[in-house]
């Protein structure tokens, strides 16, 4: 392994604290992927791993990912929320793939509610 | 020479006594050598009798009464064979106040030993110990490398009995 | 970058490891892979998180929850439910203990919440063994400002402003050993930390090096520039393993980042690091011991000067620091003096890891800002004292410190405060200790600790710690001569001003420490062979039977019980108690405070044993005593004092004569105790086996009206005094004289005085009652209105735990449906025309902590409220009416209205003709604490009249009754029988005993729970 510079300890910094961001403090979006048995069987799993990849790949350290239990709305499964900081959580439904991708870049990242996907929009 | 070497062989197996003039040939002119030798040499043989404290004090270039000095001095050394199995019971402030007293004379009376002493059958040795830093989990007795905390006397023997 | 959506981070310090950990995270790796979560989830393994006691324990990130105590077997469904679900598993998260409340977030709990995370901000948070990790958090920013801006003055300055002190215990400013070490001058310099981490009950160090052994690797490198030293050595203990481990591989990857070895981050600067393995000896703490050590010795101190910073190891200039010290250079250097020293106070800067250990709720490491009150580390942040016990003391500085008792809870916890408290800093280990400790039995064991750790080099070490613990040795053990205190004191100050080095100048610490706080329980030991704790076992047979005020022979009487020898079992509680079936209703039972079954599963019921026995043994006949002495004595009070006054000395052949003021014997336990729970002809059988003797008791006869002081003190030679406490104290309200307004002692006794009128209706208290006070007697008092028809609410100023009421008192109270109202305090008595109709409260919170180590309640302003009542029953407390005393006598009352007693005597009065005892000496008390005083007042009268007449003491008869000996081998857990009660909606209409006693062979099998402590094997 090559010694260290001092600027080589910044480097080191900024890359590792994108891995470890999600052990502190609170973040910009939370998303929720709804994972009862009956998401699951409807494919809540794949909805899942294409969230995963889209934050790799666009590097953010912004987003956390969290799952759920049934909300009891079986027949729309999968669904999942997107809570953005300081704005009503957003519930979408019958989620795959492709409307993950595109939730994750024009709403997740661009702010762009997907109002076609959209369940419901939840009031406090 | 030999003398010593048939001294040892009582004890230890020619490989044994290969290792340990190996550890010492690695410390060998290093300042403060002496007590990592020991160290690594008890590791090795379980115990220090006099015959090694008189090689490594000889090849080392420190008097027998230095080494000597040494390993009566600080706790970890001992110069008696060991048990198969070591039971320390901690006697450290804060399991002593959680009852590590009243452990210790039950483990006596099961042994019926001394601290310090091993089982006839040479299966354990008794021990205690102050303070391992497992406070959290008071008392604490330690066998071999398992920790078992929160330890009431009655529910000792139960424990020994999972080591034979 | 590989993206998770969750961290779980598992704890892997030695507590943690201890309790399998290890298991833990593989059974989670095999089940985040089974259920294809391993790809999502990331597994990371930290250093101690610090709540040692809770261990395996593992927080689960991004939400922060926190899991205790988990077990492999909880794996799948935590991952099933958690991370899968996303609900967490409510079974494994953490329980406050004093409110039961779930809290699932690590950084909601008080323990963590109440911190200060600085020394210890990675712990639980990084993999120590990554060094990248450490890194991201802002690691080795502290060495890389030093060596690339800062001189080695400038550093010294900074750490000198910081007001940093050694946090290995003595408090030496860091920044000044720096400076004198680098103005030594000479090519070779070490730098030394200390990780011999050796007081018992301190594991700070440990944590630190198995959490963030980086920490310390940048501390020393920036200590190494500041002296000019290039070499340093971390002497740590063979003890830890993990820590000397993590050390390793510490070491390993900073070398390979170049920021250990040859040109630290190219700046030219070298600095070499190595770990030295302790072997095993306390001394070595101390700094020139530890530096013979490295050198390969016997590691003895050497006398000072010369000081390290001019000839330490190898006679070169050496700085040595501790663990936490140098963990805090980095961040210092890094984030400025003035950011360390915003926390703290006055003299003492920054934080202080503690370890919290003993007998507290949440054992573990805790980092709280210097000057922290004792009361919040230990209540706070500790959680309190587990089990129900009463804060004893806390030690601090381990055997080189001192106790801070209870009445010192609001001390703030710095250098200066708790060297005035007699105790010291030290490294930190906090020993928190229940009433359960013996303070000699503590000086004891540190003494031996501090003998058997001496290196032997100096005499007054050597001997001198040897001759002390001998001397607490035969005070523990029953040898204790008057003087020996003196003599411990005298040894003591020679000790601390002739020893060579730290650990013998410390060692009598501990003694001078618990003498000034405990004398009183040295002197029980020396004079009364007597352990009040409880701990020193030569002193005494048996725990329960140490802890009776009367001494009764429990493991006898339970032996007998179990050999249904109930007749017997009967005759051997005779012996020491007159009044064995009262107490086996409503005694406080002391003794299963202190049952060893305890530590097992429950106390054994000692007192619904004994109940049992006076209800099924069949009584012994008894005869009159002939009358064979000349002396006439009077006892003034037929409660239990009185009582048992008269009975011991009527066996002794004395004429007694009882004056009683109320129509009935019993005093208390007639007018104060209500019959539900001890019913009157229970109390009458054994009054009237009393009377049996020849002791004549005149009822309706108060001393000083019906008949006069002067008479009684003409008539007879020696009176006893045992009136009670009869007279309830005042709320110092506004109001409080109008009608409907009653004491507590008072309502009781006017029920219990014209109970007929009470139950017909013609004395009522109303619709609803207000009961104000905690103890026995708010209770009862409330327990009977309830009786009557009534409404109540109990209105408390403090919470339940600081009740002084039985906790199965209050239990019941609460069945039968009675409200209790905690932090309430009365403020006026809202009347009109002339009659109670309500009254005005305030909400009340917890302040700072008064002498009984209770929180003291302070007013919520504009919190009041007004209930409205139709009676209010103050039982805040009682005081003795000795209103009867004449004014001229030569018997004195003090300020709180009771008896005073001769110096040296225990019942003697100020006047050689009367003694006292009971609630009118001690304010009010237990009955058999009574029975107890009556005991000893009985054989203080005798023994003054036969010294008086030259004749030799009285003997008891012998009375031998064999005591069988059976005991269990291996005892199963298996908790108390439970007491068969009437149910609380059948007891609540009328006044029948609510406990319904043992059936034999419940009884039988209760007894044979006796582990029989008392038996010599």
């Amino acid at each position: 392994m090559a010694k260290l510079k001092i600027e080589d300890l910044k480097k080191i910094k900024e890359r590792v604290q994108g891995e470890t961001a999600l052990r502190a403090g609170a973040k910009r979006v939370k998303v929720t992927v709804h994972m009862g048995t009956c998401g699951i069987a409807a494919g809540a799993r794949e909805v899942m791993d294409t969230l995963m990849s889209e934050i790799e790949e666009a590097g953010v350290t912004d987003v956390v990912v969290t799952t759920s239990g049934c909300m009891g709305l079986c027949s729309r499964e999968p669904e999942i929320t997107v809570e953005i900081i300081e704005q009503n959580p957003i519930l979408y439904e019958f989620m795959n793939s492709n409307k993950m991708r595109q939730v994750f870049k024009r709403h997740i990242l661009e702010g762009e509610v997907q109002t076609p996907f959209v369940l419901a929009k939840v009031t406090e | 020479m030999d003398l010593e070497y048939n001294e040892l062989l009582e004890e230890f197996t020619p490989e044994q006594i290969k290792e340990l003039d190996g550890i010492i040939e690695r410390h060998k002119g290093q300042p403060g050598g002496l007590i990592p030798v020991l160290e690594r040499a008890q590791e090795l043989l379980g115990f220090l009798p006099v015959p090694v404290q008189k090689r490594v004090g000889r090849e080392l270039g420190i008097p027998a009464s230095h080494v000597y000095g040494v390993v009566t001095f600080y706790s970890f050394f001992t110069m008696h064979p060991r048990g198969k199995h070591t039971v320390r019971v901690c006697l450290g402030t804060a399991c002593y106040v959680r009852g590590g007293k009243k452990i210790a004379e039950k483990v006596e009376k099961i042994f019926g030993i001394k601290e310090g002493e091993t089982t006839p059958d040479r299966m354990f040795t008794y021990e205690t110990v102050r303070c391992l830093g497992a406070c959290g989990l008071g008392p604490v007795v330690v066998v071999d490398e398992d920790i078992h905390g929160r330890v009431k006397p009655d529910k000792l023997k139960e424990i020994l009995q999972q080591y034979n | 970058m590989k993206v998770f959506r969750s961290h779980i981070l598992i704890c892997g310090g030695t507590g943690c490891h201890a309790t399998g950990s290890a298991k833990v995270k593989q059974a989670l790796a095999i089940e985040l892979d089974r259920q294809g979560l391993a790809d999502e989830i990331k597994i990371v393994e930290t250093g101690c998180n610090g709540f040692c006691a809770m261990g395996p324990i593992m927080v689960v990130y991004p939400d922060g929850i926190i899991y205790m105590m988990i077990q492999p077997e909880d794996v799948p469904e935590l991952v099933e439910e958690h991370l899968l679900k996303g609900r967490p598993l409510a079974r494994l998260l953490y329980k406050e203990p004093s409110t039961e409340e779930t809290i699932p977030a690590m950084n909601d709990i008080p323990f963590f919440a109440l911190q200060e995370l600085r020394v210890l901000r990675n712990k639980g948070l990084i993999d120590p063994e990554v060094i990248d990790e450490y890194i991201a958090r802002d690691g080795y920013a502290g060495a890389a400002k030093a060596l690339t801006e800062m001189t080695s003055e400038e550093i010294i300055k900074e750490v000198l402003d910081s007001g940093l002190r050694g946090r290995g215990g003595a408090g030496f400013p860091t920044g000044l050993k720096w400076k004198f070490a680098s103005q030594s001058q000479n090519d070779v310099k070490y730098v030394l930390c200390n990780a011999d981490e050796g007081d018992p009950g301190a594991f700070m160090d440990r944590s630190v090096l198995e959490a963030d052994p980086h920490a310390v690797l940048e501390g020393m490198v920036i200590a190494a520039k500041a002296i000019g030293a290039h070499q340093g050595y971390i002497y740590c203990r063979a003890e830890y393993p993990l820590a000397l481990r993590r050390l390793d591989v510490a070491i390993k990857q900073a070398t390979e980042y170049g920021l250990l070895g040859k040109n630290i981050l190219d700046t030219g600067f070298d600095f070499d690091l190595e770990v030295y393995q302790g072997a095993g000896a306390f001394v070595c703490g101390e700094e020139t011991a530890l530096m013979t050590s490295i050198e390969g010795n016997r590691g003895m101190p050497r006398p000072r000067p010369p000081f390290p910073a001019v000839s330490g190891l190898w006679q070169k200039p050496s700085v040595l620091n501790n663990v936490e010290t140098l963990a805090s250079v980095g961040q210092i250097i890094a984030k400025g003096s003035a950011w360390f020293s915003n926390v703290g106070n006055e003299t003492s800067k920054g934080t202080k890891v503690f370890a919290l250990t003993g007998d507290v709720n949440n054992v573990g490491l805790v980092e709280v800002p210097m000057g922290t009150s004792l009361g919040t580390i230990v209540y706070d942040i500790g959680g309190g004292i587990p089990n129900g016990k009463k804060f004893k003391a806390a030690q601090l500085g381990g055997p080189s410190g001192g106790m801070i008792p209870i009445q010192h809870l609001n001390a703030p916890v710095d250098y200066e405060n708790v060297a005035k408290l007699g105790a010291i800093m030290g490294s930190g280990g906090l020993i928190v200790m229940n009433e359960d400790m013996c303070p000699v039995d503590m000086a004891r064991f540190f003494m031996d600790f501090c003998q058997d750790e001496s290196c032997g080099k100096c005499a007054p070490c050597r001997e001198g710690t040897k001759r002390m613990l001998e001397i607490l040795t035969n005070i523990c053990e029953g040898r204790g001569k008057e003087g020996d205190i003196e003599l411990l004191e005298e040894m003591a100050a020679v000790i601390k001003d002739s020893a060579l080095c730290g650990l013998g100048q410390t060692a009598p610490n501990p003694v001078l420490s618990t003498l000034r706080y405990f004398r009183a329980e040295y002197e029980a030991h020396i004079r009364d062979k007597h352990c009040t704790a409880g701990v020193c076992s030569a002193l005494f047979k048996s725990p329960c039977q140490n802890a009776c005020p009367i001494g009764m022979d429990v493991p006898q009487y339970m032996a007998l019980v179990r050999a249904r020898r109930f007749d017997d079992a009967y005759r051997v509680m005779m012996k020491t108690n007159p009044l064995p079936a009262i107490c086996g209703r409503v005694c406080d039972h002391q003794c299963q405070f202190k049952c060893r079954r305890n530590t097992l599963d429950e106390a054994l019921a000692i007192k619904f044993v004994k109940r049992f026995i006076t209800d099924n043994a069949t009584r012994p006949v008894i005869n009159p005593v002939p009358v064979d002495r000349n002396e006439k004595i009077a006892v003034v009070g037929a409660g239990p004092a009185g009582l048992t006054a008269a009975k011991d000395l009527a066996l002794r052949g004395y004429q007694v004569t009882v004056f009683e003021e109320l129509p009935e014997p019993g005093g208390m336990t007639r007018y104060g105790i209500p019959s539900y729970r001890l019913p009157r002809n229970i109390l009458a059988g054994e009054i009237d086996d009393i009377r049996a003797l020849g002791v004549e008791i005149k009822c309706n006869t108060r001393v000083g009206k019906d008949v006069s002081f002067k008479d009684v003190e003409k008539k007879y030679d020696y009176i006893y005094l045992a009136p009670g406490a009869h007279k309830s104290q005042r709320m110092k309200v506004e109001g409080e004289d109008v009608a409907g307004v009653f004491g507590g002692v008072e309502f009781l006794r006017d029920f219990n005085l014209n109970e007929d009128a009470w139950l017909k209706g013609t004395k009522t208290l109303g619709a609803k009652v207000a009961v104000i006070g905690g103890g026995n007697s708010a209770i009862d008092a409330a327990r009977c209105a309830v009786r009557l028809g009534s409404d109540v609410t109990i209105l408390y100023r403090r919470t339940r735990e600081d009740m002084p009421a039985a906790e199965e008192e209050i239990i019941a109270a609460e069945h039968e449906g009675i409200k209790i109202e905690y932090f309430v305090a009365p403020k006026v008595i809202v009347a009109e025309k002339g009659t109670v109709t309500g009254i005005t409260c305030e909400r009340m919170k917890a302040g700072a902590f008064d002498n009984s180590g209770r929180k003291r309640p302070v007013v919520i302003e504009g919190s009041e409220f007004t209930l409205g009542v139709d009676a209010v029953v103050a039982a805040i407390g009682q005081t003795p009416d000795l209103s009867f005393v004449p004014e001229k006598s030569d018997v004195t009352v003090n300020r709180w209205e009771c008896f005073d007693l001769a110096e040296g005597s225990k019942s003697r009065t100020t006047s050689e003709k009367f003694y006292a005892g009971g609630d009118a000496v001690t304010g009010p008390w237990t009955v058999v604490g009574a029975i107890g005083a009556g005991h000893q007042a009985a054989e203080d009268i005798d023994s003054a009249i036969r010294v008086k007449n030259g004749e030799l003491p009285w003997e008891a008869p012998v009375d031998e009754i064999d005591i069988p000996f059976e005991i269990d081998e291996e005892s199963e857990e298996q908790p108390q029988a439970a007491m068969p009660e009437l149910d609380a909606a059948q007891r609540k209409t009328n006044f029948d005993e609510v406990e319904l006693g043992y059936d034999i062979e419940t009884a039988i099998k209760e007894a044979s729970r006796c582990l029989r402590c008392d038996a010599e094997v």
